[in-house]
């Protein structure tokens, strides 16, 4: 759940455009090369072509397609169920990302201390909760701890899980990020006269945070989709309210299409955002 | 004064960077340590503001044994010249000349007048101050490291192979006008080269080494041209191939200088010297 978040963009040296250090990898197809791309384009295109349509042939018979089982997704009491839903959503992934991230960099930091008790706590947390499926992290706020009396509100059973489970994955991209820093400059900001603490926040945490605010945007893309786990608590977000909807109108093909859409849309939006953080740092890397 | 005293560095593994080095550098001076890669030559440089500790052996500055003192506050009290200038990308160019001065207290209007001051100095426009440094030339970049050096008015500056990454044409002004530079402010200058013609010029003095920071030969420029102390020194310095003999040769009634290929260098004046 957290794969889209280890990339770190690479740090693109001066003068080493973006899309020359792409062809150098990559050798021009010739007439045949060309030839079999294009077949096999074809060939793909037809077969997903034909996939769809046999999935809206099987609904049209099973009449999925009937115009009433759409529209009643514009009234406004329809909408304004979904739309609730989705205030949900928004809400618990931005109190996430807003403790998550945060936590995330002091993790990192944690884990690059130069004291081995806590740089070795830190990995030791950071490990378990990348590693560990993040239901079973909303299972244990949900059955397990209220087996010894602590219980949270239905809100904070899932917030919790997703700041422990992204907190410790975005800690891995800053951690990357600060790597990522040319050791040039931790020289140069010892030579100037920073002492450590004041080289990492003048000089190296500014530029790590920089090169990763686009993995850190796919991170709050993959936030908002762990969000969907709010169903296991009955928290009303998106999905939960679809889930509700569902058992009320039986339109479960119409509404999961529409909360899937919706989804899309948001996630579409916020890849976009990323990518043209990402270009424009490019731009930038490359302007010397 | 800055005085080295038998100072060694060896690396865990044991790799030997400085074997048994001594020095002393006067104040005001411009000390060149030149030699190839592995001579030891910036780590020697760096033991004075500490960025390297000495295995054994003394680095004093002033009769201040280093040791001693908090390398924070030292190496913000000793101006620090580096390769590829070693700006801070995220910063404008007034900021990274003001950073230092700011970290010592002063406040920020008199940091950044005196900023302005330096850059006129070192020959930059100040329409760059509000730049970044990717927005700048090698050749600007370097300046502005150089001005960075310099604005805490340190006493002592050091710097290493400050102008390696930049083209022969731009260095050669950047190595005149360092000249200009120290011939008003008179700092002691510890530089760091592998160029032994840039050494020649920037430096009062040179030291040549050999790997393992050992003393080939240490003089001026002329001392060592004129007596190079055995055949790794002359061969250093090209002596060996011919390449530092001129010769006159008299054309249209004029002494004219010519060095070893046949180019002329210069015209030998009445007083007998030649000028370039």
């Amino acid at each position: 759940m957290s794969a889209a978040t280890a990339q770190v963009p690479s740090r693109a040296t001066p003068r080493a455009t973006s899309r020359g250090a792409t062809q150098v990898l990559f050798d021009a197809p010739g007439p045949k090369g060309r030839r079999r791309i294009l077949l096999l384009s074809v060939v793909s295109a037809v077969v997903i072509l034909g996939v769809l349509a046999a999935g809206l042939w099987t609904f049209a018979e099973n009449g999925e397609l009937d115009p009433d089982k759409w529209v009643v997704y514009l009234r406004a009491d329809y909408l304004a169920f979904l739309g609730h839903g989705l205030l949900g959503t928004l809400k618990v992934t931005a109190v996430a990302a807003v403790v998550a991230f945060p936590a995330g960099l002091l993790l990192a930091l944690a884990r690059m201390s130069r004291l081995s008790v806590l740089s070795r706590a830190s990995t030791v947390w950071i490990e378990f909760f990348r590693g560990i499926p993040m239901l079973l992290v909303v299972y244990a706020f949900l059955l397990a701890l209220p087996a010894y009396g602590v219980t949270f509100p239905r809100f904070w059973m899932l917030v919790i899980p997703m700041i422990l489970v992204s907190a410790a994955s975005t800690a891995e991209v800053f951690r990357a990020g600060i790597k990522a820093v040319d050791v040039g400059q931790h020289e140069a900001a010892a030579a100037i006269g920073l002492g450590r603490r004041h080289a990492l926040v003048h000089v190296i945490l500014p530029q790590a945070v920089r090169l990763v605010l686009p993995s850190l945007i796919l991170a709050l893309v993959t936030l908002l989709k762990d969000s969907t786990l709010g169903y296991v608590v009955s928290y009303n977000e998106l999905q939960f309210q679809g889930k509700t909807m569902v058992s009320i109108t039986r339109y479960l093909v119409q509404t999961y299409l529409v909360v899937s859409l919706i989804y899309i849309v948001i996630n579409f939006l916020l890849t976009r955002v990323a990518l043209a953080l990402d270009a424009r740092m490019k731009a930038r890397a490359s302007a010397g | 004064m800055i005085g080295f005293e038998n100072v060694r560095k060896e690396y865990p593994g044991g790799t030997i960077a400085v074997e048994d080095f001594s020095l002393e550098v006067a104040s005001h001076e411009s000390m060149v340590l030149v030699g190839t890669s592995g001579s030891g030559k910036t780590t020697l440089m760096r033991m004075i503001n500490r960025m390297v500790d000495p295995t054994s052996g003394r680095v004093h500055i002033d009769g201040d044994d280093v040791a001693g003192l908090d390398p924070v506050k030292l190496r913000r009290s000793v101006g620090y010249v580096m390769q590829a200038s070693g700006l801070l990308p995220h910063r404008t160019v007034l900021d990274n000349i003001t950073t230092v001065p700011v970290l010592r207290g002063t406040s920020k209007n008199e940091a950044r007048s005196r900023a302005h001051e330096l850059m006129e100095t070192v020959g930059l426009d100040a329409a760059l101050a509000s730049r970044y440094p990717a927005q700048l030339s090698g050749g600007q970049q370097q300046r502005v490291g150089v001005a960075r050096g310099l604005a805490a008015d340190p006493n002592i500056l050091l710097m290493d192979e400050p102008f390696g990454a930049v083209d022969p044409i731009v260095r050669g002004e950047l190595q005149q006008e360092l000249l200009h530079l120290q011939r008003d402010l008179r700092k002691t200058i510890v530089f760091v080269t592998h160029d032994i013609d840039e050494a020649f010029l920037v430096g009062d003095r040179v030291v040549i080494l050999r790997p393992g920071g050992v003393i080939a030969q240490i003089g001026t420029p002329q001392e060592i041209l004129a007596d190079p102390a055995d055949d790794f020194v002359a061969s250093f310095v090209g002596a060996d191939r011919g390449a530092r003999t001129l010769h006159v040769e008299r054309t249209d009634g004029q002494d004219v200088v010519v060095d070893a290929d046949g180019r002329a260098a210069g015209v030998l004046d009445a007083g007998g010297r030649s000028t370039s």
